[in-house]
């Protein structure tokens, strides 16, 4: 037929005959993940110049040949055409170190390696959110959201489940785009929801509580629960629900979201491990008082998105028609978004490392080094309000508000402390990173890096032997960690804008909304 | 599976008949003709067919596996690609792309108890280099529409639910994959030529039906044409020819 003409031309005048390139193509410049099959590099294709990311498939250690996880997101990404899902470009191999006695490789190029090459992003969205001192506006927030929802709606349509939807899997380039990437655990799936699927699967702080309470027949909605859970992350500065084992994972849910029951979710009940993991105590919702604060379009949304009952839950495709995205201020072109100098959650992380090196030696010298880790809440307008500038002027407003034990509003007291704190992350690898059961011990990571290791948070500073450093200590609750929010609410009622109505504190009572 | 077939990769790689009836130089050298070439593939399929059947895997992962060999063909020679290591390999890549793993291992088992011949011999790890390179051939498309679904809508659509009429017409699309009418056509004509076939063999006028579907009825027809002259000529094959066939394979060049 004449339409595969083209891309077999292409193909052709690149490479000699059918298959693939040599790895030689490329020369590999920096590592930027680490993967649930090997290294992820960035690299430049040397005939053009052109930039790209290399994810290394290891085939050493492979009794059952190419990994199946390999051959899920090939499969995938080969059928997935869409600005907001990455583009896999080609598939190099890379000769082995095998020779034979002449010294010449033995015949098996395969056993060096496979690599699949990407287009290159600069940022993951968990690297861009944890840069010091970062801070998204809300028509920020509102651009990544649709395009992050966008994409999913594509794959939704196509009827592939992601899988592992969390920041590190979300990547961004410079001109603002967001696309969906590490499909290592993405699977096909058929409307009737009638076959049963494994439960192992997406990064425990973003797994929807129907996987955690075992079902195997599942659809889209999983994926949408962990959308909601970035959602959060994103207005609220920090991971919402950072469990460390999956009864922890659900007894956090249902702190935020109420317990589930009959009610609330027909048909709960029938559900494997219900029984074992029902709380014993009442639990109500109390979504709505936690993130009051919040926009009152957002809070509807993500009331939506946090849905316990996966049947009720919205879609990628309703969730792109709520109000939020269409009302002031509106999601923002991603080309006018600022470019950011390139990371990755695994640079991040690396960088962080070094800079707590560095303040160690500043320590010893007695030199105070204030600074900025950890994420901060997002600003309501590009450019406005710097943190600092948060004090003082906001206080009455938020001293009005209930004390609640788990909401952000206790941090008070530390009026200009140092924001930040610990980061997401224990220093290294070695403080016993979480090991998700499906990916032996890796988890993905946009090309694939690691896992977040929900223990990070936790002891405030990890073994870094920081302990004693003054950025604040850890407390509970949905305020784990230090503050991240210098002063007040995220949306500090500053009131330029969109005026103080819209925003923040003086609505926080107002529970009247429609669903 | 994918939800559109005319946006997927099946699709775009749909080939020309004389792209896919083409004997590679060096199986030419070697004296074999198309017909050979078809034969060995044809004896391939029921080779997957039946390592299938004991290491208990869908109909579809067989489907899967016998395109994935058909597609091989039309860009590598059986001189360098043995047909009788590529056959199984496939069915062990399919089964992983149609997520019913099966293991290497079994494979090699009932490879060992249903062949005792020498040349059928291969171990754990010729599969799995071979699986790469299949992988490659394939310019790793893994993706494949089969007119399965397409034929159990299409029946329904037809009002036909006598099980003979079933039963007969997806008889007959399992018979396609003794051709390559996968490579050429799209899985939907195919389903439907196989309805055709059926309605007629059981004295059943559907004409209306097909009338009212928006389809070439030529190509239909085309294609019932080609199935209906594959059943005739494979009475005329023997394991006579197709041990020919393959002792052709065997010659040095």
């Amino acid at each position: 037929m004449a339409l595969t003409a083209p891309g077999q031309q292409l193909n052709l005048n690149e490479s000699p005959s059918w298959g693939s390139r040599s790895v030689d193509c490329f020369e590999k410049l920096e590592q930027i993940g680490e993967g649930t099959y090997g290294q992820v590099y960035m690299a430049r294709e040397i005939r053009t110049g052109e930039i790209v990311a290399l994810k290394k498939i290891r085939m050493d250690n492979e009794r059952e040949g190419f990994p199946i996880t390999a051959i899920r997101e090939i499969k995938i990404l080969k059928k997935l055409h869409h600005e907001n899902v990455i583009k896999l470009k080609e598939i190099v191999t890379s000769p082995g170190p095998e020779k034979d006695e002449q010294g010449r490789p033995d015949g098996n190029k395969y056993k060096g390696g496979i690599y699949m090459v990407f287009e290159y992003m600069d940022h993951d969205l968990t690297g861009l959110a944890d840069r010091p001192g970062m801070r998204f506006s809300v028509p920020q927030i509102k651009c990544y959201m649709r395009q992050l929802l966008t994409g999913l709606h594509y794959c939704h349509v196509n009827q592939v489940l992601h899988r592992d939807i969390k920041g590190s899997n979300l990547l961004i380039d410079n001109e603002g785009n967001l696309k969906l990437a590490d499909f290592g655990l993405a699977r096909s799936f058929s409307n009737d929801h009638n076959a049963n699927l494994t439960n192992r699967v997406i990064t425990l702080w973003y797994r929807p509580p129907e996987l955690l309470l075992g079902t195997t027949k599942y659809g889209p909605a999983v994926d949408m629960w962990s959308v909601g859970c970035i959602f959060a992350e994103l207005l609220h500065g920090k991971p919402i629900f950072p469990g460390k084992d999956e009864p922890e994972q659900l007894n956090k849910i249902f702190e935020l979201c109420g317990a589930p029951d009959e009610v609330n979710w027909p048909g709960v009940s029938k559900i494997p491990w219900y029984n074992n993991f029902k709380p014993t105590r009442p639990m109500k919702r109390r979504l709505r008082e936690v993130f009051r604060h919040f926009d009152r379009h957002a809070l509807e949304l993500l009331e939506r998105m946090l849905t316990l009952d996966p049947s009720q839950r919205i879609s990628a495709k309703d969730a792109l028609d709520a109000e939020y995205f269409w009302t002031d201020p509106l999601p923002c072109d991603p080309k006018s978004l600022p470019k950011y100098e390139s990371s990755h959650e695994f640079q991040t992380k690396k960088k962080r490392q070094q800079q707590r090196q560095h303040d160690e030696n500043a320590k010893r010298q007695k030199l105070q080094h204030p600074q900025q880790h950890g994420r901060i809440p997002p600003i309501q307008q590009s450019g406005q309000a710097h943190p600092q500038m948060r004090s003082g002027p906001n206080q009455p407003m938020h001293n009005s508000q209930p004390p609640v034990a788990t909401g952000p509003s206790h941090h008070y007291g530390k009026p200009r402390g140092p924001a930040g704190g610990p980061g997401r992350y224990p220093p290294s690898g070695t403080s016993g990173g979480y090991n998700h059961p499906n990916r032996g011990g890796q988890g993905g990571g946009g090309y694939g890096s690691g896992p977040y290791p929900p223990q990070g948070r936790a002891p405030p500073y990890g073994s870094s032997g920081m302990t004693g450093a003054p950025r604040g200590g850890g407390s509970s609750g949905y305020g784990v960690g230090a503050p991240n929010y210098p002063q007040g609410a995220p949306y500090g009622s500053s009131g330029a804008g969109r005026g103080s109505n819209m925003m923040g504190g003086n609505r926080n009572q107002q529970y009247g909304w429609q669903q | 599976m994918a939800a559109n077939f005319w946006t997927s990769s099946h699709y775009k790689q749909l080939l020309d008949p004389e792209e896919v009836d083409v004997v590679q130089p060096l199986d030419k050298d070697k004296g074999m003709t198309l017909e050979d070439f078809k034969l060995i593939k044809m004896n391939m399929a029921n080779y997957i067919w039946k390592l299938a059947q004991n290491v208990k895997v869908r109909q579809r992962v067989v489907a899967t596996a016998v395109t994935y060999m058909r597609r091989v063909y039309t860009r590598k020679s059986m001189s360098e690609y043995d047909p009788r290591l590529v056959a199984p390999t496939c069915l062990y890549l399919a089964a992983k792309a149609e997520e019913s793993t099966v293991q290497a291992r079994l494979l090699v088992f009932y490879i060992k108890k249903l062949y005792s011949d020498e040349k059928y011999r291969y171990e754990i790890k010729d599969i799995l280099e071979m699986e790469m390179k299949i992988l490659e051939a394939l310019n790793y498309y893994l993706v494949v529409f089969h007119p399965y679904r397409s034929l159990s809508q299409l029946l329904q659509d037809a009002g036909i639910n006598d099980t003979s009429m079933i039963q007969l017409s997806w008889g007959l699309v399992n018979d396609t994959y003794k051709m390559d009418l996968i490579l050429i056509h799209p899985p939907h004509l195919i389903a439907l030529a196989c309805i055709y076939i059926a309605s007629v063999y059981r004295e059943k006028d559907i004409t209306a039906w097909f009338e009212e579907l928006r389809v070439d009825m030529n190509v239909v027809k085309n294609i019932s044409m080609e199935i209906l002259d594959f059943y005739e000529s494979h009475r005329l094959i023997t394991d006579e020819r197709i041990n020919i066939a393959f002792s052709k394979l065997a010659l040095k060049p």
